[in-house]
């Protein structure tokens, strides 16, 4: 091979503002034309890794480096901030606060404009870059008109016309939906195919970035590189679980069967596997090994809607003649592509709009003239973005905020407090100022502020979105122990593995109407649904599928069950 | 990073941006006090960035912030007199981030420094929309007794908002980027 | 408005194709000569013109009802307050007394109810090229021209962040203040004390700040990548080039504004009250 383009050696970094080194003695060399991956959990030190690449460390976030950075042969200090922006060309996970311009135009020609180019020589250069990620439609549209998914596309437009060496992907499927985000590492792949530049993706959602080729994974834990290989060897490894990454489900379900696998059998590609006979023998034989069927008894509907239609201009319908029904105790998830009015329906039902024909019902009751605080009585509201609800300095206040607002008495608000308090188990941070906690703690905190007032059904939105594995486990077993203690729960989502494993029911929402609902691990085997919503199929039913299973959803099901089995004991 | 005092970073420049973009969409928002007269909550938003990135942004964002709101709401005109009025208004604000006792970000302020924030900005205000009235005398020709009326209205309004709710916004952000030392997990 | 938050007006005008720094230009001449007089007859006919121009230019006046609406309405009041505060003011000017109603504190005069009909009429003819200017120039040819004019291109560009994320920043607002109702907050009359309305406004502008604090630092980051104030200069995608209309309407301008300091310094242009 040649020389490396990015090189550390024994490298280390500790953040002005902290008592701990963030990356510590990290050696890695990178060389041109690779595709890697570099994967951790929250808090591994990836992302500060990245910002070492792009040259924010050390142009904008200071601190003490120990040992040695290069760059194409450079060390950093010898270059500027803007000099290593022509070599590493970055794409935020952000896609709004990447997407400056106002126009998609302006926006790819940001560089240029930055380099002063003339105003002439712009025009065929952007063209030509919005062509690559086939956006030329949409030159003149403001970002306001595009999707998640399209400003990713404008946002890599305008890092491929610097012409860098590299392309570093900073969590780039972190706000996508499914399908956007399948797009995506196809046109990645394809970029990368066509023009052979370096590419560092930086993500924890292993499976989705696996669909497509990689050279090389690179795994971090604790601001450490904990193992490198190639997808292969890491898969038929335990590395990935043991550093609290995802595995691919499918790779999860060959391991419960008792399928033993060596990188040779290439783990990476399903089918591979999916059709050896042995593969297919010991996958039936854990299959029936299941307790069947796990009967859902309908329980007394707590909030209904009635053939709900709701429209913003009056013209056209954003919702269609909705109905459904959650039950008590219920988790129920709401899935649908971006725009399939997911929100708004959650909007009908928080009160923040008021349908324009049909009855929503909370018991008996119809309730489609609640004001949104009287409805907040009863059906509580979790924002995605924790720091979008948090009010107040300590923990205490946040939680207290409500039932004060409520008008009841202190000793009553304390008491209540600290109940919610621990069964959150947030009892022993009660004095914590909440700038000290983490993302998903902080997340925590909203629940238990929403948990306070006790209303019959919580809308958790995107309640996973920003955490890693880990987290995201502990946080939804505690919902799921709150859900056992009788309350309802709404998610919205788009990610198919929360569905999965944590919901009964669900709802597949495209165009505002239903097109499919019931027992989730039907709902989520049911391809046509899926690809109508612009959803992606669970690498689960993929390989039920090429494994030849007759009952893809009993499968899924039995998978289900095994995991929870595992995670109960 | 070390603050420094006029340096035109890209932070500034986005600075000035955001903190214009929120002043002049909340400018059309107002706590109606008795009828006909309101509080703009707006004004808080220059507290808060002047304090947290000084003059320069403070006047920027007051001028940018004050036309945007204006584009939207003006009537088809922008008051230029107001427009610098406002302006003046966030220089003052700004000025408590020239102390060395004072920064926000690292949760550092002397109580004299808030005093400061909320005395020196009221005065700015009044010396900005001071001017603001004189202009409107000479530019315009209104009454100078209407516009001593005006000018007494308009500074004491935003000096109640700035006071009432921008300096303590400022406090509480302080209080919450102090650093957290010695923090336990209680039983 | 439209859900960018734009209130340009796609059309193709001689307004639309001239360049925005031409525009800015005919802009400044405009105010500097109506703040230089106080005479009815300037802005009548300013008003005039600035309406055929408004006319030329294709705006819809759905689209400008509700500035229109606005305008009237502060003159309205504005008017009202002056004749109030100071009924006699327009005597003052004038040297000149003619009673209309006594209203005990002072006396109402025929000289104050002209001044206050100019006064309007100097904001009335303000009013149509502002108009004029923000319907036919595009957001992202603002800064570029801002630019051309003279103002720093960082300046300037603080600008083009301010446009760009008005929108943004208003659906955060919104969402966060929903997210407060159902939480049980109230903001509007009737929902609690003063002091808890104001407490409450304090909390969403909370979020709302932290957040912002954020994207300011997620949105630098992604300029200082992308070499923004790497160089003095910068060159703008949106820019025009300078066309044969721009250059006449820049030289007519200039020459309007000298013509207007003429006049203004050769006596005419004070208050004028036909009725003495």
């Amino acid at each position: 091979m040649t020389e490396p383009i990015i090189s550390f050696k024994n490298f280390s970094f500790q953040y002005r503002s902290l008592s701990e080194p963030t990356l510590k003695d990290i050696n890695l060399d990178i060389f041109p034309g690779e595709k890697i991956l570099i994967a951790g959990p929250s808090g591994s030190g990836k992302s500060t890794l990245a910002h070492c690449i792009n040259g924010l460390i050390p142009f904008t976030y200071t601190g003490t480096i120990s040992g040695e950075y290069q760059l194409k042969g450079k060390r950093p200090d010898e270059l500027s901030i803007f000099e290593i922006s022509r070599t590493v060309g970055t794409i935020l996970q952000d896609q709004d606060g990447q997407f400056i311009g106002l126009s998609v135009g302006e926006d790819v020609a940001f560089a240029y404009e930055n380099e002063c180019m003339p105003t002439s020589d712009m025009k065929a250069r952007v063209e030509s870059a919005l062509g690559v990620v086939d956006m030329l439609p949409y030159m003149e549209h403001s970002p306001h008109d595009l999707s998640g998914g399209q400003k990713q596309r404008v946002s890599l437009a305008g890092v491929l016309s610097m012409d860098v060496d590299v392309l570093l992907f900073d969590e780039p499927l972190a706000n996508l939906d499914p399908a956007s985000g399948k797009h995506a590492m196809e046109l990645m792949e394809e970029l990368h195919q066509q023009h052979k530049q370096t590419m560092i993706i930086i993500e924890h959602r292993v499976e989705d970035v696996l669909e497509q080729p990689i050279d090389r994974i690179i795994v971090m834990s604790e601001g450490r590189i904990a193992a490198v290989g190639t997808p292969d060897e890491l898969l038929a490894s335990s590395v990935m679980h043991e550093h609290g990454l995802r595995e691919p489900l499918y790779i999860s379900a060959l391991k419960y069967a008792g399928v033993r696998f060596q990188a040779e059998d290439h783990p990476s590609k399903l089918t591979e596997l999916s059709r050896r006979a042995d593969v297919q023998e010991k996958l039936r034989t854990w299959l029936d090994d299941g307790d069947r069927g796990m009967n859902i008894e309908t329980a007394a509907p707590l909030v209904s809607m009635k053939q709900v239609r709701f429209s913003y201009d009056g013209e056209e319908d954003v919702i269609q003649g909705l109905s459904l029904d959650i039950g008590q105790g219920e988790r129920i998830a709401l899935l649908g592509n971006n725009g399939a009015g997911k929100s708004t329906l959650s909007h009908l039902l928080t009160g923040i709009v008021k349908p324009s024909a049909g009855e929503i019902y909370f018991r008996d009751e119809r309730i489609n003239k609640w004001s949104i605080r009287r409805r907040g009585k009863h059906i509580g509201y979790v924002m995605q973005n924790p720091n979008h609800m948090i009010t107040q300095q300590m923990i205490k206040d946040e939680i207290a905020l409500g039932l004060r607002m409520k008008g009841l008495p202190t000793d009553v608000v304390q008491e209540k407090v600290e109940e919610t308090l621990r069964i959150c188990g947030l009892y022993g941070y009660r004095d914590w100022p909440i700038t000290a906690l983490s993302y998903g703690q902080k997340k925590r905190v909203t629940i238990a502020s929403i948990l306070a007032m006790e209303p019959e059904l919580m809308i958790l939105d995107e309640p996973t979105a920003g955490q890693d594995y880990k987290h995201y486990t502990e946080f939804m077993d505690f919902i799921v122990d709150l859900a056992d203690r009788g309350m309802s729960f709404l998610f919205i989502t788009h990610d198919m593995h929360l569905a999965l494993e944590y919901t009964d029911r669900a709802f597949v929402l495209h165009d505002g109407a239903c097109i499919a609902q019931g027992e989730t691990s039907n709902v989520l085997t049911n391809v046509a649904a899926i690809q109508q919503a612009n959803l992606k199929e669970t690498s689960l039913g993929v390989l039920a599928r090429e494994a030849a299973i007759d009952a893809p959803e009993a499968f899924v099901r039995r998978f289900i069950q095994h995991e929870r089995k595992g995670r109960r004991s | 990073m070390s603050q420094s005092k006029f340096n035109f970073t890209t932070k500034t420049v986005v600075a000035i941006g955001i903190g214009a973009a929120l002043y002049g969409l909340l400018g059309s928002i107002s706590i109606p006090v008795f009828t006909q007269t309101a509080l703009r909550p707006a004004i808080a938003i220059l507290t808060i960035f002047g304090a947290m990135f000084g003059p320069v942004v403070g006047l920027l964002s007051g001028a940018i912030g004050h036309i945007i709101t204006d584009l939207i709401w003006g009537g088809g005109t922008i008051w230029w007199t107001w427009v610098a009025g406002s302006a003046i208004s966030g220089l003052g604000m700004g000025l408590v981030f020239m102390k060395s006792s004072f920064h926000v970000n690292e949760g550092r302020a002397a109580k004299a420094d808030l005093w400061f924030l909320g005395i020196v900005g009221s005065l700015a205000m009044a010396i900005g929309y001071g001017f603001s009235s004189v202009l409107d005398i000479y530019l315009y020709g209104e009454p100078p007794v209407k516009m001593f009326a005006q000018f007494l209205w308009a500074t004491g309004a935003n000096v109640i908002v700035h006071l009432v709710l921008g300096v303590p916004a400022v406090a509480g952000l302080i209080s919450r980027n102090r650093k957290n030392s010695n923090l336990t997990v209680l039983k | 408005m439209s859900k960018s938050g734009m209130l340009y007006v796609d059309k193709d005008t001689l307004f639309h194709r001239m360049d925005g720094a031409a525009k800015l230009i005919v802009f400044a001449v405009w105010t500097v000569i109506v703040f230089l007089f106080q005479d009815l007859r300037v802005f009548v006919p300013l008003f005039a013109i600035g309406l055929i121009l408004l006319f030329l230019a294709q705006i819809p006046y759905k689209r400008i009802r509700l500035l229109v609406w606005i305008m009237v309405v502060f003159n309205l009041f504005n008017s009202i307050f002056t004749l109030l505060i100071t009924p006699s003011y327009g005597s003052e000017v004038t040297g000149t007394a003619t009673v209309v109603l006594d209203l005990g504190y002072n006396v109402l005069t025929l000289e104050t109810c002209f001044y206050v009909l100019t006064l309007t009429m100097k904001y009335m003819s303000l009013m149509p090229i502002t108009v004029l200017f923000i319907f036919t120039t595009h957001p992202t040819r603002f800064a570029s021209s801002l630019n051309r004019i003279g103002v720093p291109y960082k300046i300037a560009y603080a600008f083009n962040i301010a446009f760009r994320y008005v929108p943004d920043l208003q659906t955060e607002f919104r969402n966060i203040s929903n997210a407060m109702q159902a939480r049980g907050m109230g903001f509007g009359k009737g929902e609690g004390s003063m002091r808890d309305r104001v407490k409450h406004f304090i909390s969403i502008a909370i979020p709302l700040v932290q957040s912002s604090l954020h994207r300011i630092e997620v949105v630098s980051n992604a300029m200082d990548l992308r070499g923004f104030g790497r160089h003095q200069k910068r060159t703008w995608y949106s820019a025009t080039a300078w066309r044969r209309a721009d250059y006449i309407i820049a030289a007519l301008s200039v020459v309007a504004i000298l013509a207007a300091i003429a006049v203004r310094l050769s006596g005419f242009g004070r208050f004028w009250y036909p009725f003495s």
